[in-house]
């Protein structure tokens, strides 16, 4: 693969981590209200878990050897307990009226989707830097 | 940019698509000039303007040669390192686009360094040889 | 004769610095992409080689600054101001990153100014 652009492997690992990010909160966010999920109980938040690796086919002696690639390890549920909330209209309320409701707290999540949002632009800013950066290296034997 | 209009600024450029006929072109120039004359050459070439590091003696003949051939293989070493660059660059090792484009960039120098030199030994010779009774 | 006309040492010195503007970008590149990951630590140029070839600059030694190496190094002035030990700020390191695109797009001009005077002189014409 033409290496034209540097950086470019840390920095698209990076845009496809932060995409599945956004989409799991998206997902949280959606079901902050589902008391039955697939498996009768209430739906348990989910979070993923980052990692870094060093880029692949990397020799040692490169001058670039030691930067890496990110992740996402895997995605894992939250297992904090369900939310009790009062509500003996509820047809899931149990019976002393209290429904178990997702471990999901709103705020985290629109804290977490800048966080993500955030890191996103970081990273599109760090190609259009490797972008400005080629397109100078093709004017080098540029004459007027 | 794709590997089809890499390849070919690579070859429209001397360093990929070195032409063979102008290296033994210039070879030719040395070979078809009378080694006595190119004697002669060496030494009255040392006023014009293009001057070489080494100082030409007025010795033999052969220095001259000798530097011409010199000059000939150094141009060689820079259009393959200019070749190789580029191959590198586009088969994905560890070349970088800039040292790329500055590599054939050089070749490109050298090259144009060689062809000056060429024209005024031409040059040279053709006065010389129009001063001659 | 050809090598004298690219061995002046201020050529070499600022090609090498072009080449560690790349690697500089790299490491930005990687830091970058792991700001959320647990206990990663930012990588820069490492800080031995920026002092040697401050030092062989210095020399105007043209072989030895081509000679040198440049490579990557874990950044340990860095501190973590977060639980997960993780060491990359982000507003830091966008800074760094347009400050190495502009450097870079300064040497690239150097270089191609170089060559430039150097094709001038030789055939006369731009």
């Amino acid at each position: 693969m033409i290496n034209l652009l540097t950086g470019i492997d840390s920095t698209s690992s990076a845009l496809d981590a932060e995409r599945i990010r956004m989409d799991v909160i998206a997902e949280n966010i959606a079901n902050a209200n589902v008391t039955k999920d697939v498996d009768g109980k209430p739906y348990q938040r989910q979070e993923v878990v980052f990692e870094s690796m060093l880029r692949a086919q990397q020799d040692s002696d490169a001058p670039d050897a030691g930067s890496q690639t990110v992740q996402i390890a895997r995605v894992q549920r939250d297992a904090r307990p369900p939310r009790m909330v009062y509500n003996p209209g509820h047809p899931d309320a149990n019976a002393q009226g209290m429904v178990a409701m997702p471990n999901i707290n709103i705020h985290e999540e629109m804290v977490d989707m800048i966080a993500s949002s955030r890191s996103y632009e970081a990273n599109l800013a760090v190609v259009k830097n490797a972008r400005a950066m080629a397109m100078q290296a093709l004017s080098i034997g540029r004459h007027s | 940019m794709d590997a089809l209009s890499a390849m070919k600024m690579a070859t429209t450029q001397p360093a990929g698509g070195f032409p063979a006929n102008s290296m033994k072109e210039l070879a030719s120039v040395t070979t078809s000039i009378p080694p006595a004359e190119l004697q002669q050459l060496s030494s009255v070439n040392s006023d014009t303007p293009l001057q070489t590091s080494a100082p030409i003696s007025s010795g033999s003949g052969a220095n001259f040669e000798n530097m011409l051939g010199g000059l000939v293989n150094d141009v060689a070493q820079k259009q393959a390192a200019a070749g190789s660059a580029v191959t590198g660059l586009l088969s994905g090792q560890n070349v970088s686009l800039h040292q790329a484009m500055i590599s054939m960039e050089e070749a490109n120098i050298s090259f144009q360094m060689m062809v000056e030199v060429r024209n005024r030994l031409l040059d040279s010779y053709q006065e010389l040889m129009r001063m001659q009774i | 004769m050809i090598d004298a006309l690219f061995t002046d040492s201020d050529y070499v010195a600022t090609k090498k610095m072009l080449d560690v503007t790349l690697l500089r970008h790299q490491a930005i590149a990687s830091n970058l992409a792991n700001v959320e990951t647990p206990n990663y630590k930012r990588l820069d140029v490492s800080p031995s080689f920026e002092a040697q070839l401050r030092q062989a600059v210095a020399g105007r030694d043209s072989s030895e600054i081509a000679s040198l190496q440049p490579a990557l190094a874990v950044d340990n002035n860095a501190i973590s101001g977060r639980a997960d030990g993780n060491t990359v700020q982000l507003e830091t390191e966008m800074l760094k990153l347009n400050q190495n695109t502009v450097e870079n797009t300064l040497e690239t001009q150097l270089v191609s100014g170089s060559l430039a005077r150097l094709r001038l002189a030789i055939t006369g014409k731009g």
